[in-house]
């Protein structure tokens, strides 16, 4: 702390004022998940109101639909889950190859890869329905999941995580011990770049917990529905003159985001780390 | 008193329904399932009941979302020539959409012959050309007034029969609150809103003979309304709020507006986005009218049909639960108490379960019998408006130009000549004959 | 080398096949559908190129590709920079606790389900409601934030918040990428901490920022949900952004060949944008 202090804490002033207002929706959404219908558009919405009504909104979200929101959690736990899981594994292995590997057409794979990321979703919503249509998965657990583990942006920076954490000098002396192919990559070179399989893990578990489009296109059972769709079904109930209570809708979101700031904690743990731990800095 | 004329009017509708309407047909068909789309909420009961009618038809339902999300997915499923429901709920102005598309099964064969059960404009709609069948009426959205009774009592304002006592209630309540009051809202982002309020005063916006279309989205008509709405703006009586936001909502709750134009799914919208605010002291009137003397008329915002669509390889047993769901009082009685649809159905303005004042949204309205001022307004919506294949991007560029009347930038009239000249050289660019009028 | 011919592809081939069968044979099948004029379900004609012509003479696309333009060339180095100030911040903080604080309030916007946003964006940009709003007014001033001149400021401010979050875990982990060694080294060497930031830390995120860049760069392009959730609380035009103009002409207005031709010309104007950004990203990566 003495040295640069002045600096070192205007700094964190700073980056303070600038975290508080990235903060500010999730504040949004605590403070107005203790709000009831009136108090939401009539009290300031960044300040609490009393009497809270954070218990009647949790049981009005509970009590939606005889409590499908239960499933709607369990099934976004699922999709994210297996998709993070299989995908960081595939962009770890796809990545593996493009960095260590030379062989033939891998120019072209590469910009193969990159050129299909450059097509916006909405242009192969049509055809990914189509083919999970052929192959008969529309309306299952599968037509989620399937068209998710591809994860082109997962392999580039998985890519670059193999260039810079695991150095050929490395590899071949794995080699020289009669490690396998596998072996080399699973045992030896894996953990070398948990950093990366943590962040593309993140992102994918993320994103396709925030995935909206492709679930909205290949489901219409309510009991396949992750969070996502079920809360936004619901919310645009309001404009058809059916009642529909904003609370539970807000506190069902809140709910939705909590997964997310726990997958966040316990992943935080592996890059404090770094890579070797106890380290100068 | 009112009772007694409900009761009269129960009578008389039955007497005319039990005179004209055939009872529902039998299906005598093969065991099938029908797959069914639609975002009303608790249609689970009405299900089970016809299942118990109907134990040959099976009907397997999903609310995959109400208006645009049922809209992707039933577009992409029609693309792909596969996925798409038996039956789905859509509204009546993207109907000819559906139409125009090749999605829908023409089903007159089935459902012509209970036209007379439902109110005459809802067939109109489903029924473009007279001929064709491409849907049941559902539900509708015809307009009144709706206004705070605690607020006209403070300022003393008598409820508007015409527009222009309407413009003077506005000008003498912000006289008297200098403004921190504004009488009324202009939902300047819902197109349907303002086309409404053009098929109140009997005007159109497109008409379709033979081949062609015309196009007249700035008609005398459709300038007489903006011009006036647009006068209100101008003056600030009129808040431009969109509706359904939270900003609308609060104004609404700290009585910041005092009047409003909904349609009869309106109040029930009204009570639940409000909660406990400003509950009891709303009302409900006729549209104010344009002159005196006249015939009644009201317009219609909003409101659902079920299609069939020509995916589906079970019409009858398809075109049958869209009627069961649509005529029949089992069916009619639950829609409303789970879903707040106001009826097509003529059998359905005057069920007992419509008129329960002591629920809402008749409870939020003070007790008042709130369907009652809806279902003369249904009585009044003229029968012959029509929409077109590309109401779509009329609807999704009208906000385009009326925004720049709200800023001041042009004249209400100028903003809906260059709409009606954006929207006529789309339809053009997109094949279709079309004339501006 | 002993290694076998097939040892990459068998690397690849979970990913790889999955790819192929949903990328590759479905952008196939949208290039397909741009050869052709179908009105609905109607008989398709085969019109080659004919959706193409059409797309360069397509005034309110090739607007919405001078709004995008405009937009990526403030809003991009904006966010990245922020992200990159705040990784290299985050590295040298020795407060865990700290740490754990700022990296998460950084990210939670990106974590904040967009479902909600119309409720969230209508209450935050209101110019009645707003706090920003509330804030301002004993100045006099009220913003409109979703006027026409505030509406792509604000569409600005949304997305730096959602992604500058996702770009700072990008950064951060590569820094804690760097091996130990080399701080150990430079500090032997009596280097300072803005030299070790300059001449340890830049170089060793530089792969990494230059895929941050790909990324944003591809995703500006793509730009779909915060612009559409926003027309629930004013006007935003069907055609605001490239992304927003394809999605309304496939799903709102059925029109999905001419959709498809869209698509593959922006993916086309992506890729010769990137292709720089990929240039820099293999000559950084060849140094290493």
């Amino acid at each position: 702390m003495r040295r640069g202090g002045i600096a070192a804490v205007s700094w964190r002033v700073l980056v303070l004022i600038l975290a508080l207002y990235f903060l500010l929706p999730f504040f949004w959404l605590v403070i107005s998940a203790t709000k009831s219908t009136g108090q939401l558009f009539t009290s300031f919405g960044l300040g609490f109101a009393s009497p809270w009504h954070l218990l009647d909104n949790i049981r009005g979200m509970l009590a939606f639909q005889d409590g499908v929101m239960g499933r709607w959690m369990l099934n976004t736990a699922l999709y994210s889950g297996g998709v993070a899981l299989a995908s960081t594994l595939f962009s770890a292995m796809a990545g593996y190859a493009f960095s260590k590997f030379e062989f033939p057409f891998k120019t072209v794979l590469n910009l193969m890869i990159l050129a299909s990321v450059l097509v916006p979703i909405t242009a192969l919503v049509l055809p990914i329905f189509l083919i999970l249509h052929d192959l008969g998965l529309i309306n299952t657990y599968w037509a989620v999941v399937l068209p998710l583990l591809v994860n082109p942006l997962g392999v580039y920076l998985m890519l670059i995580f193999w260039d810079q954490g695991f150095p050929k000098a490395l590899q071949d002396a794995a080699y020289l011990d009669g490690a396998s192919e596998w072996r080399v990559f699973w045992q030896v070179g894996l953990p070398l770049v948990r950093n990366g399989l943590v962040t593309v893990g993140l992102f994918s578990f993320v994103s396709t917990w925030n995935n909206f489009f492709l679930p909205l296109v290949v489901l219409s059972k309510g009991s396949l529905y992750p969070v996502t769709v079920g809360l936004a079904i619901w919310n645009s109930t309001a404009q058809t003159g059916a009642s529909v209570d904003y609370p539970a809708i807000l506190v069902g979101a809140l709910v939705s985001v909590l997964p997310l700031i726990v997958a966040f904690f316990t992943l935080q743990r592996y890059w404090q780390a770094g890579l070797t731990a106890g380290s100068v800095k | 008193m009112r009772k007694l004329w409900l009761i009269l009017a129960a009578v008389v509708a039955s007497v005319a329904f039990s005179q004209t309407v055939p009872a529902l047909p039998a299906y005598n068909g093969p065991a099938v399932t029908i797959t069914v789309w639609s975002w009303v909420p608790g249609l689970d009961k009405a299900v089970a009941a016809f299942e118990q009618a109907y134990p040959n038809i099976k009907v397997d339902v999903s609310n995959v979302g109400s208006g645009p999300n049922e809209y992707t997915k039933l577009l992409t499923a029609l693309k792909a020539g596969t996925g798409a429901p038996d039956v789905a709920q859509i509204e009546y102005d993207f109907l000819p959409n559906f139409i125009d598309f090749g999605g829908l099964a023409d089903i007159s064969k089935y459902a012509a012959p209970y036209e007379s059960a439902f109110v005459p404009w809802t067939w109109g709609q489903v029924s473009p050309d007279g001929k064709a069948v491409y849907a049941i009426p559902q539900d509708t959205g015809p307009f009144a007034l709706v206004y705070r009774e605690d607020l006209y009592k403070k300022y003393g304002l008598s409820v508007p029969k015409t527009w222009a006592e309407f413009e003077a209630n506005a000008q003498k309540l912000a006289q008297a609150t200098n403004g921190s009051v504004q009488y009324t809202d202009f939902y300047s982002t819902f197109a349907p809103w303002f086309m409404g309020l053009v098929w109140a005063d009997g005007g159109k916006l497109w008409t379709h003979s033979g081949n062609g279309w015309t196009q007249s989205l700035n008609s005398a008509s459709a300038k007489k309304v903006i011009d006036f709405w647009g006068n209100l703006v101008d003056k600030k009586y009129a808040a431009t709020l969109p509706d359904f936001t939270s900003e609308l909502n609060s104004a609404l709750a700290k009585g910041q507006i005092t009047t409003l134009i909904e349609a009869a799914w309106g109040p029930g919208s009204l009570a639940s986005r409000l909660g406990a605010e400003s509950a009891g002291t709303w009302r409900a009137a006729p549209l104010p009218q344009w002159g005196t003397g006249g015939t009644f008329a009201s317009g219609n915002w909003g409101g659902s049909s079920d299609v069939v669509t020509s995916q589906s390889k079970h019409a009858e047993a398809a075109t049958i639960f869209s009627l069961w769901l649509n005529t029949s009082p089992t069916a009619l009685a639950l829609n409303w108490e789970n879903g707040g649809l106001f009826p097509a159905a003529k059998a359905g303005l005057t069920m007992p379960a419509l008129h329960d004042t002591s629920k809402n949204p008749s409870k939020f309205f003070g007790g008042q019998d709130v369907a009652q001022v809806y279902a003369e307004a249904s009585a009044g919506v003229p029968t012959d408006f029509q929409w077109a294949p590309w109401f779509l991007y009329a609807n999704d560029n009208f906000n385009k130009y009326i925004a720049d009347a709200v800023a001041g930038k042009t004249t209400w009239s100028a903003a809906l000549d260059a709409w009606q000249q954006d929207v006529l050289n789309y339809a053009k660019g997109q094949g279709y004959q079309v004339s501006g009028q | 080398m002993r290694r076998r011919w097939f040892v990459p592809y068998l690397f690849l081939a979970p990913f790889l096949s999955l790819f192929l069968l949903f990328y590759l044979v479905s952008i196939g099948y949208a290039v397909y559908l741009s050869l052709f004029v179908q009105r609905g379900i109607r008989p398709k004609i085969f019109t080659g190129l004919a959706n193409y012509a059409r797309v360069l003479h397509d005034d309110q696309f090739l607007s919405s590709l001078g709004t995008i333009a405009r937009f990526g060339i403030i809003q991009i180095p904006i966010m990245l920079l922020i992200a990159l100030a705040l990784a290299l911040y985050l590295d040298g903080l020795r407060n865990a606790r700290w740490r754990t604080f700022f990296s998460l309030s950084f990210f939670l916007p990106y974590a904040m389900p967009t479902v909600i946003g119309g409720l969230l964006w209508g209450y935050l940009y209101s110019k009645g409601l707003s706090p920003f709003n509330q804030a301002l007014a004993p100045l006099g001033l009220k913003i409109d934030f979703l006027g026409a001149r505030g509406l792509l400021w604000s569409l600005g401010n949304i997305i730096t918040w959602t992604w500058t979050g996702y770009n700072m875990v990008i950064l951060y982990s590569a820094l804690r990428g760097v091996p130990a060694e080399l701080y150990e080294a430079a500090r032997i060497d009596g280097a300072s901490n803005a030299q070790v930031v300059r001449f340890i830390k830049l170089p060793m995120v530089a792969p990494a920022l230059a895929l941050a860049a790909l990324f944003s760069i591809i995703g500006t392009l793509q730009i779909f949900a915060e612009p559409f959730v926003l027309r629930s609380l004013a006007f935003v035009p069907t055609n605001l952004m490239p992304n927003l103009y394809i999605y309304f002409t496939a799903f709102n207005y059925g029109n999905f060949n001419y959709a498809a031709a869209l698509a593959v010309v922006l993916a086309v104007i992506t890729f010769v944008l990137s292709i720089g950004m990929l240039a820099l990203l293999n000559r950084q990566r060849s140094r290493l």
